[in-house]
């Protein structure tokens, strides 16, 4: 474990002699404050032995200035008054460790955030600058010398999806040696890419592309694969998690089934009697079943809710009988297994929008219209059609519309553009076209097609003779204004290019419905105890310098969950997870905030009022001595035990109350 | 002009133009075939069209267009082949190319502006009164007979045919030219009139 935290008294040759160094950070601040004014403002501050200004203090030289003046003895506190301490801290930290100090004997003055970005006014910006300056220098003149901490990093990764990026994150790492328990809710990985018939641009087959990735899971020996199972509880930090992971039963062995299917056959039911879930209801399944033909891993499950053995105890067990290899468990109960890793990928994916939100499209009222994930099965040779284009009811389509943004770039449900939905309907559009020779017309409000070879895809689709037209569709409906809309589906919109309003009578409507985080996100989101954005999606550290990293240290994120995106973002996204996991693991120890709460056993009267409310499991209860005890490895700073603590007896490092005092009068003091 | 109501008439109805069934693809001939066939393989080409209006901008005399050349080339796609051939559009076009030079798709606009003006005067869909089409129409039957124009007999037609207000307009200028000997009012003949004929025989097949 990491070494125990020390706080020493200042053994710093006599009292604090504090460096204050004031950036210009170019013109952001400089263009507002008057530094030299803050500079000569902070010599006359008591334990002040250093002013200095710099154009840009996070530089190599400006880092050195820092560096030489501790060195030289000159001071042994560190004022930076620059950007703010997300941007920084880090940084200059850094910096006053290397002057050979501790680096918590340091405090940053946000003068650009908090001062010049927002005080227009030159002069009010400026002793807005000397009062923060003011607060800083009073502040570290009571930090405390910790020492930097570290934790050790358990090797395994727990990657919670089995999508196409949850399978590449989870590869990429098992490649690298590490071992990886993969878990995924249904049946089979896969995700929605195995529903998929073709994947755009290139028109590659989605099974060809993605099984062998899903048989590679599967064989790799630093896999551990569970399907039906979910992750029911996550204990620990970052480095150590412990990880609660719930099986549910499937009434067959896994490690007895080899997917023969003989069982399917032999069901006493000679027709499928459920709507088949993978196919979206567009066929009938069994009570014993198998997704499609190259789940993974290849074994059947039991529903109970439709098997006759389980809602009236009468069957003839024909399947048990076709089994060879005794694999059926009617007695399978859920099982649970506890496994500690370092690190924790979700790439829990998305779910597409319900389009019966919008009425006016009349999906759910209209056989004729379906979604673009039920046309994807229809045009899988594995589908219930195998892969010809025969409507719900029997026809062939001969005009298809294709209506894009359904769900996206609408305040009513989703403000955000889906992303994907433009290519998909595009290839579609082809699709559909290639398999029926139909008509198809594509409404749609922009094009974006801002991938490689995405834009080319689209010159083809126009080429091919597929009809666009800009502008959003206001209704479907089959009220007939023409003879010859008789019996057809009509699709209402402006034509905005052509400036007129159309009205086109289709067989076939295609709802291209957007991504939405899936329903249970927000569980999800406690569980590991990371953020949401307001529309759902789990929220990365920074949208460019962190775009796969949590605020959980150790927590990282792969594919839709983060954000709608298509299968080679998808990709590459799993791949930087998997890097950064692999890069924490790969360092040995992660680094522990010094912000830590302790208990002064004197002041402790034993209540434990802390204990019951720490959020992390961090303190607990001797009762020989009756006191509370922080275990520091533990504790996340969040102060909470800290502000509830009747006696003060809890204290936080970095945060004593001294410290937070001595800052506010260093602002009143000025101002 | 208001395309709505009119242009809309000429739109092709959802229930033409079919066939085919899986695997192959057979969609009956459109529009845009027809122009293929009119002027050249390059005008498939404007299946590609992304509407962004470069030629529209680029052109000179889009002003006086009753279509753009965007909506134009857009209405085509659609197959509103009426609401096209009527438009003045094509023949206002002075074959300036500026539009198929800044075109981003190298769509053959000036060729094709061309194609419809061949087209609709074949099928006598150009718009009745507008000067292009029946200068043009006389122009080209006048020196198929005579061999040479004569200026003061096509004016006379042009305003006849179109506008004849503009014949008393211009009827002042008309008798200074004619006092300057400026203009002839007999027709111009070659001599060779029969083989000329023989020749755009030839020619035109």
């Amino acid at each position: 474990m990491a070494e125990e935290l020390t706080a020493r008294a200042p053994s710093l040759n006599g009292g604090p002699r504090i460096g204050v160094y004031v950036c210009h950070c170019g013109l952001n601040i400089a263009g507002t404050v008057d530094v030299q004014a803050v500079v000569e403002f902070a010599r006359t501050l008591p334990n002040v032995t250093v002013a200095r200004e710099y154009r840009f203090m996070c530089s190599d030289p400006g880092q050195e200035l820092i560096e030489q003046d501790l060195r030289e003895g000159l001071v042994n506190r560190v004022v930076v008054a620059s950007c703010s301490p997300l941007m920084h801290e880090a940084t200059f930290r850094r910096a006053t460790a290397e002057g050979g100090t501790s680096p918590y004997l340091f405090q940053m003055a946000s003068i650009r955030e908090l001062v010049s970005w927002v005080t227009a006014d030159p002069e009010d910006a400026t002793e807005k600058a000397k009062a923060h300056v003011a607060a800083a220098v009073r502040r570290v003149a009571l930090h405390e010398y910790l020492e930097p901490r570290e934790a050790p990093v358990h090797p395994d990764v727990l990657v919670v999806g089995g999508g196409i990026a949850g399978i590449h994150a989870a590869l990429t790492l098992a490649d690298a040696g590490k071992h990886v328990y993969l878990v995924e809710r249904e049946s089979t990985i896969g995700g929605h890419m195995a529903m998929f018939d073709k994947t755009f641009p290139t028109l590659d087959c989605a099974a060809c592309i993605l099984t062998p990735k899903m048989s590679a899971v599967r064989a790799h020996p630093n896999i551990t694969l569970w399907t039906y199972s979910d992750v029911v509880e996550v204990s620990g930090y970052t480095g150590d998690f412990t990880v609660r992971v719930r099986h549910r039963p499937r009434y067959v062995r896994e490690d007895l089934c080899t997917g023969c299917l003989a069982c399917i056959d032999a069901c006493v039911h000679k027709q499928g009697k459920v709507p088949d879930e993978f196919n979206l209801g567009l066929s009938k399944r069994k009570p014993v079943y198998i997704p499609f033909p190259q789940a993974t891993p290849p074994v059947v499950v039991v529903d109970p809710e439709s098997c006759i053995w389980f809602k009236t105890g009468k069957c003839p067990q024909t399947c048990v009988e076709a089994c060879e290899r005794d694999a059926f468990d009617f007695t399978q109960t859920e099982t649970f297994d506890e496994v500690k890793v370092g690190a924790i990928i979700l790439a829990t994916g998305f779910r597409t929008f319900d389009p019966r939100r919008i009425p006016e499209y009349g999906y759910g009222r209209y056989p004729n219209v379906y979604t673009s994930l039920e046309v994807e099965r229809l045009l899988n040779a594995a589908g219930p059609t195998a892969g010809e284009i025969v409507l719900r009811d029997g026809s062939r389509p001969t005009a298809i519309g294709i209506i894009h943004c359904v769900g996206s770039r609408d305040v009513r449900f989703h403000a955000y553009c889906s992303r994907v939905c433009c290519m998909y309907s595009l290839k579609l559009a082809h699709m559909l076209r290639e398999r029926t020779g139909a008509e198809i017309y594509n409404f749609y409000i922009d094009i974006r097609a801002p991938g490689k070879g995405y834009e080319e895809f689209y010159d083809k689709i126009l080429r091919e003779g597929v009809h666009l037209i800009r502008g959003r569709v206001a209704e479907v409906t089959d009220e007939a204004a023409t003879p010859e809309e008789e019996g057809h589906l009509v699709i209402r919109a402006e034509d905005t290019l052509l400036g007129m309003a159309r009205r086109i009578p289709v067989d076939m409507v295609v709802l291209a419905v957007g991504l939405e985080p899936q329903p249970d996100t927000e569980d999800v989101r406690r569980l590991f105890n990371i953020s949401c954005g307001g529309e759902g999606f789990f929220t990365e550290r920074h949208p460019k310098l962190a775009p796969v990293s949590t605020f959980t240290d150790g927590v990282f994120l792969a594919g839709a969950c983060q954000g709608p995106k298509d299968i080679p973002d998808t990709v590459a996204q799993a791949g930087a997870a998997a890097a950064e996991a692999l890069a924490m693991i790969d360092r040995g120890a992660v680094a522990l905030e010094a912000n830590t709460a302790h208990i002064d056993e004197e002041r402790c009267s034993g209540c434990k009022t802390c204990v019951g409310l720490c959020p992390f499991s961090a303190i607990t209860f001797d009762e020989e001595r009756q006191k509370a005890r922080v275990n520091e490895v533990v504790c996340k700073g969040c102060g909470i035990c800290v502000a509830a603590c009747p006696s003060g007896a809890a204290q936080q490092h970095l945060f004593t109350d001294e410290q937070i005092l001595a800052e506010i009068e260093g602002v009143l003091a000025y101002v | 002009m208001a395309v709505g109501a009119s242009v809309a008439e000429g739109l092709p109805s959802a229930t033409e133009g079919r066939g085919g069934s899986w695997p192959g693809v057979s969609v009956a001939p459109t529009f845009v075939d027809e122009l293929i066939l009119e002027v050249g393989e390059e005008a498939g080409r404007l299946l590609g069209c992304l509407q962004c209006g470069t030629c529209s901008s680029a052109c000179p005399l889009a002003a006086y267009m009753d279509l753009t050349p965007r909506r134009l080339i857009g209405l085509v796609r659609a197959g509103a082949r009426e609401a096209v051939l009527g438009s003045r559009a094509p023949w206002v076009c002075a074959s300036c190319y500026a539009c198929t030079m800044v075109c981003p798709k190298r769509i053959p606009i000036t060729e094709i502006m061309h194609g419809l003006r061949r087209i609709s005067m074949r099928e006598r869909t150009f718009p009745r009164r507008f000067p292009t089409p029946v200068m043009s129409r006389e122009f080209v039957s006048m020196v198929a007979r005579n061999g040479r124009s004569t200026e003061s007999l096509i004016s006379l037609k042009l305003y006849l045919k179109t506008d004849p207000l503009l014949l008393v307009r211009n009827a002042r200028t008309a008798l200074r030219l004619l006092r300057q000997g400026r203009l002839k009012l007999r027709p111009a003949r070659i001599r060779g009139r029969r083989e000329l004929r023989t020749l755009l025989d030839a020619a035109t097949g």
